[in-house]
């Protein structure tokens, strides 16, 4: 066993030596966003992209190999869209930009964030649907989305997410019904509560939960 | 208004012309002259022989008649004159030319010599003079040319300038002057040369300047100018030149353009035009340069040289232009020079046709979708210079005709998806200066040849796959000033000829797996600024001649293996940036840092370094980043450093410092980051870090820090995160931190703490990685406000001596993934939704009870029936659970057995398939299992994802 995992290693060794030493992608990618932010309170100052990479941001947390696994802006009084360049943040674990004015679509990229284990973009102005893609984060345990103007239906693409533990979509404009099959079963209803045309939840069978969506 | 008052004056100064007509002799300007050379200061002595005993038709500047009875002409252009232009000029009432140009004249351009009634041509253009242009300037009735340009003028164009109907050439360019184009230019019947660039005119272009029928240049380049185009330009047949860049020009480009058969020169750049390129500028026979760049113009490029046969330049950069390139954008023998085409939408492969284009010189496709192979037959364009074809998806090999383009001197191939080596035929281009082959999938060796290339002064092959070594022949390259390999597969050593490559300013080898030392004759490189050898394996001392470089001002040798003293790197005094991160490097700290007073760096962190912070390094105070942490450090944080107090991060962490945290870090009011964490460090925790309002992240864990926790800790609105864990702090956790709503992550534990946990705690809603406050003497019941912490995925308050029950608000902390209660004097039933932790998370209590410990069936009866369905369950899960551990060791031997015999070995597959269960079962508990395998601790959100990537 332990030789098998040696292998697996021995394996993985090279492509990991190529990702590390593309470290700078990470800071072109966080720029891409400090670009596309408004930044009254200068929050992002330190976000130099002529550095090695952006491990010694603020409010970026990177792992022993420079990765950044985190990216904490909650309550920062940032305005601004997302951008996909945030896709490539493959070891990001937390994506936290709750509570700022950040407006415009969920970039599907998101998805791509398979290590991403909690998305809290809570308390903004998002708009346009919740993507779909975001059901390829298999490690994501933390959904928090509410408090913005999502709309369209949840996404049942979601119910397959094996660790969630938490969703929350409460106060959006959210439509259709409520998934109750997979990880959803075990939600109450306050996750979704709010949404004056999310219709409950849906009638398994029932192939009709778009209506008036 | 103004022309009746100036009427009056029309008629006086006629009076005056008749009089001195009568007069008839030059002795009256002769007194004038004086007057006029009086009020200018004349450093070059230009007016020495301006004197009563000289003839004034021999004095310098100065033409007579014919008859040497008047003064027609006045020429002190670019005599090095200042002072003002006196009033008095008036008196030259024969003067026909006055040229007082390139001088420094200032003050403004005296209203008197309107009464230069025979004045012909008006020079004051590159002087200093300041004012409005006088209306009176206007009544100058004969004159033909008016060239005031390149002053400080200010104000409006006098719409008086309209009178003067016989003007060839108004230059107003370069100056000050702003309001819109007065109508009144119509008037200008002869006028051939309208310049009014750079100023701040604003407005329409007015249509009326169609009248100028005799134009021939006009340029308003440079201002603000808006609205469209007037289509009646269309009309100026006798106009080369229209120059209007850089306004805020818009709409679409009237094509009524495409009727000045005369035009040479078209610029439009820098506008907001949009719409498409009209196809009547295929009329333009004459048009030798057609500039629309930086514009919004969409469509395909129409512009066919087989129409415009006389063009040299084609500048269509900067649009929405889509399509391909037309095949007849370039015929033989034609005389197209340069064609720029970049940051369009523009695609297709490389038009073969364009290779007929052998006039070109410089050819920019850069920033568009083009694709496909670079053709072979490139070498068609022997006078090309440059190739730019950067940021485009060209793919294939680079061709190996490239060699012949005997003339290209720059070739930016970057950013593409290049395939293949380079051509060792590059080495033929003896005028490359300039390679840019960077991120691209180039492959192979860096050849040799390459090294041929003796004009090189930039070779940047960043982002390809290059394996092997560096050339050993570099050092031929004499004139290299910039090399950059980083981050391909290049190994073995630096080659010690890179030293020869004297004019080197930056090299950069990061990302590499080179190794090796730094070879000696790195000392030769003494224009080296940058320096950038991070992540290779290099290793051994640093050569001390390295010392002798003293324009260094970015080090990066960080994550390599180097030993030895960093004494040679402190050479330069220029140092902005010095990274040596993770290497060997051990000694002391070289106190000659101190004297690069701009560094704005230093990372030192992970050596071996030993002895003290130089006290020197107080001197540093531009110092932002200072991280000495993970290394062998002793002695105390100096005073010296609170004169650094633009830090931002502070980090000293695990070395041997002794002595107390310093109090006057409070003044550090920029600091993010202040990690003293791992020391020795005695004495409390300085109520005056409160005042460091900036701070994310504090980590002093791991001291011997005694005394209570400040209250002015809740000053840190900001703080991220707090670590003060494993020192021997004492007192109550201070109802303030509350305050730290940022706060995300709080360890306290492995202290001496007493008292209550503060209720308020549970305002620190945002606490998400860990609540910590395990092993400390805290006392009183679980507050219920820590129900509050929906975000919380660690909470351990282990090891103290809490009471009572466990809130039943505890059990909404949904997030919660580890739990640890234990060793407490708890009581009472345990919330329900933890039943899914271990056991271990509540054990060494008083008296808990409930899953996962034993029921509380004794307590209340009105229980014992759901407890008892639990127990069915219980029952259940424990039958389920003992026939599955049998079926699992039955397969697993029959797996071992048929392993045995096939000898083959499982692949992935196999783990893929546990996953998927595991998957199944969670589905099934809807909780997470790893809290049922016992050791909670080592469950947590790192650790899950980690073992992947390490």
């Amino acid at each position: 066993m332990a030789l098998w995992a040696l292998f697996l290693l021995l394996l993985l060794q090279p492509s990991f030596l190529l990702k590390s030493s593309m470290a700078n992608l990470e800071g072109d990618a966080l720029f891409a966003l400090r670009r596309a932010l408004k930044d009254p309170a200068n929050v992002l100052q330190s976000w130099d992209p002529t550095l090695v990479n952006p491990c010694t941001w603020f409010h970026v947390t990177c792992d022993g190999d420079n990765r950044v696994t985190r990216l904490d802006l909650g309550n920062a009084n940032l305005s601004g869209k997302l951008v996909p360049e945030l896709g490539r943040l493959e070891h990001l674990q937390y994506l936290e930009l709750y509570r700022n004015k950040l407006r415009g679509p969920i970039p599907k990229e998101i998805g791509a964030l398979k290590s991403l284990l909690s998305l809290g973009l809570y308390h903004n102005n998002l708009s346009g649907p919740i993507p779909p893609s975001l059901s390829r984060l298999t490690n994501l345990k933390f959904l928090r989305l509410n408090g913005n103007s999502l709309t369209g239906r949840i996404p049942r693409d979601l119910t397959t997410l094996p660790n969630l533990k938490i969703i929350d979509v409460s106060n959006n404009d959210l439509c259709g019904s409520i998934p109750t099959t997979g990880s959803f079963y075990k939600f109450n209803e306050r996750s979704f509560e709010n949404n004056p045309r999310l219709k409950g939840p849906e009638l398994m069978g029932s192939v009709n939960y778009e209506i008036g969506c | 208004m103004g022309m009746i008052q100036i009427c009056p004056l029309v008629l006086f100064l006629s009076v005056l012309g008749v009089l001195t007509f009568t007069h008839g002799d030059t002795s009256m300007d002769s007194s004038c002259l004086q007057r006029i050379k009086s009020q200018l200061v004349d450093p070059e002595g230009v007016l020495r022989n301006w004197s009563s005993g000289i003839d004034i038709c021999s004095w310098n500047g100065l033409t007579c008649s014919e008859d040497l009875t008047h003064v027609v002409g006045l020429n002190l252009s670019g005599s090095g004159l200042s002072g003002i232009i006196s009033p008095e000029f008036s008196c030259l009432v024969s003067l026909q030319i006055l040229d007082l140009s390139s001088n420094y004249l200032t003050g403004p351009i005296p209203p008197e010599l309107g009464k230069l009634q025979n004045l012909k041509e008006l020079y004051l253009y590159s002087n200093f003079l300041s004012g409005k242009i006088s209306a009176e300037l206007g009544l100058l009735k004969k004159l033909q040319v008016l060239r005031v340009g390149n002053n400080m003028l200010t104000g409006e164009i006098t719409p008086h300038l309209g009178n003067l109907t016989d003007l060839r050439v108004l230059g107003l360019a370069f100056s000050l002057l702003n309001g819109s184009i007065p109508v009144e230019i119509g008037n200008l019947k002869s006028l051939k040369i309208l310049n009014l660039q750079q100023n701040s005119f604003s407005g329409l272009i007015p249509g009326e300047i169609s009248s100028c029928l005799e134009l021939q240049v006009f340029s308003a380049a440079g201002n603000m100018l808006e609205g469209e185009i007037p289509a009646s330009i269309g009309k100026l047949e006798s106009l080369e030149i229209l120059h209007l860049a850089n306004n805020t020009l818009s709409g679409s480009i009237p094509i009524e353009l495409g009727s000045l058969s005369n035009l040479k020169y078209l610029n439009l750049l820098g506008n907001g035009l949009n719409g498409k390129i009209p196809v009547e500028l295929n009329q333009l026979s004459m048009l030798e340069t057609l500039d629309l760049s930086n514009n919004k113009l969409s469509g395909k490029i129409n512009i066919l040289n087989s129409r415009l046969r006389n063009l040299e330049s084609l500048v269509l950069s900067d649009n929405f232009l889509t399509g391909g390139i037309p095949s007849d954008l370039c015929v033989s023998n034609s005389n197209l020079q340069k064609v720029f085409l970049s940051l369009n939408n523009l695609s297709g492969t490389f038009p073969s046709e364009l290779l007929n284009c052998s006039s070109l010189q410089q050819l920019d496709l850069s920033n568009n979708g083009f694709y496909g192979q670079l053709p072979s037959g490139l070498d068609n364009l022997r006078n090309l210079t440059d190739l730019v074809l950067n940021n485009n998806s060209f793919s294939g090999k680079l061709p190996s005709e490239i060699g012949n383009m005997s003339s290209l001197k720059g070739l930016y191939l970057f950013h593409n998806s290049l395939t293949g080596r380079i051509p060792v035929e590059i080495g033929k281009l003896q005028r490359l200066t300039v390679l840019y082959l960077y991120e691209n999938q180039l492959s192979g060796s860096i050849p040799r040849e390459l090294t041929n290339c003796s004009s090189l002064m930039e070779i940047d092959l960043f982002g390809n796959h290059f394996t092997g070594s560096i050339p050993a022949t570099i050092g031929k390259l004499k004139h290299l000033v910039f090399l950059q390999l980083r981050q391909n597969d290049l190994s073995g050593p630096i080659p010690p000829c890179l030293g020869y490559c004297k004019k080197l300013q930056k090299l950069a080898l990061a990302d590499n797996r080179l190794s090796g030392s730094l070879p000696p004759t790195f000392r030769f490189l003494t224009e080296l600024s940058v320096v950038t050898l991070y992540n290779n394996s290099f290793e051994g001392p640093l050569p001390e001649s390295l010392f002798l470089l003293k324009n260094l001002s970015i080090i990066n040798f960080s994550h390599n293996r180097f030993s030895g003293s960093i004494f040679p790197l402190s050479g330069s005094s220029t140092l902005i940036v010095l990274d040596l991160t993770n290497n060997s490097f051990s000694g002391g700290i070289p106190t000659r840092l101190a004297e690069s007073k701009n560094l704005t760096r230093l990372r030192l962190g992970h050596n071996h370094l030993t002895g003290t912070i130089p006290s020197e390094f107080g001197q540093l105070i531009e110092l932002n980043f200072l991280d000495l942490s993970f290394n062998n450090l002793t002695g105390e944080v100096i005073q010296e450093l609170s004169n650094c107090n633009q830090l931002e991060h502070l980090l000293l962490n695990d070395n041997r410092l002794t002595g107390t945290v310093p109090s006057w870090l409070g003044r550090f009011q920029g600091l993010g980051e202040l990690d003293l964490s791992s020391n020795d460090f005695h004495g409390t925790v300085p109520a005056e870090l409160g005042s460091c309002s900036k701070l994310l992240k504090l980590s002093l864990h791991s001291n011997n820090l005694s005394g209570w926790i400040p209250p002015e800790i809740g000053n840190l609105t900001c703080l991220n995160v707090l670590d003060l864990q494993r020192n021997n702090l004492t007192g109550p956790i201070p109802s303030t931190v509350q305050q730290c709503k940022k706060l995300y992550e709080l360890r306290l534990s492995e202290n001496f703490l007493t008292g209550m946990i503060p209720s308020e705690l549970g305002k620190l809603t945002e606490l998400q990685v860990i609540l910590d406050l395990s092993r400390n003497q805290l006392s009183g019941e679980i507050p219920s406000s820590l129900g509050k912490l929906m975000k919380l995925e660690r909470l351990n308050l282990s090891f103290n001596q809490l009471q009572g029950e466990v809130p039943p608000s505890l059990g909404r902390l949904t997030s919660l993934q580890m739990l640890n209660l234990s060793n407490n004097l708890l009581q009472g039933q345990v919330p329900s939704t933890f039943s899914g932790f271990p056991l271990s998370s509540f054990v060494g209590n008083k008296d808990l009870c409930g899953a996962p410990l034993v029921s509380c069936s004794e307590s209340v009866g009105s229980e014992r029936k759901w407890l008892s369905d639990n127990e069915v369950a219980a029952i259940i899960v424990a039958i389920v659970f003992t026939s599955t551990v049998i079926c699992l060791v039955l397969i697993y031997m029959m797996l071992r057995i048929w392993f045995d015999w096939r000898k083959v070995s499982v692949s992935s597959s196999d783990s893929g398939g546990l996953e998927s269960n595991r998957e199944e079962m969670q589905w099934f508990y809807g909780e997470d299992n790893e809290k049922k395998n016992g050791d909670y601790w080592r469950v947590n959100s790192l650790t899950s994802v980690q073992p992947q990537e390490k």
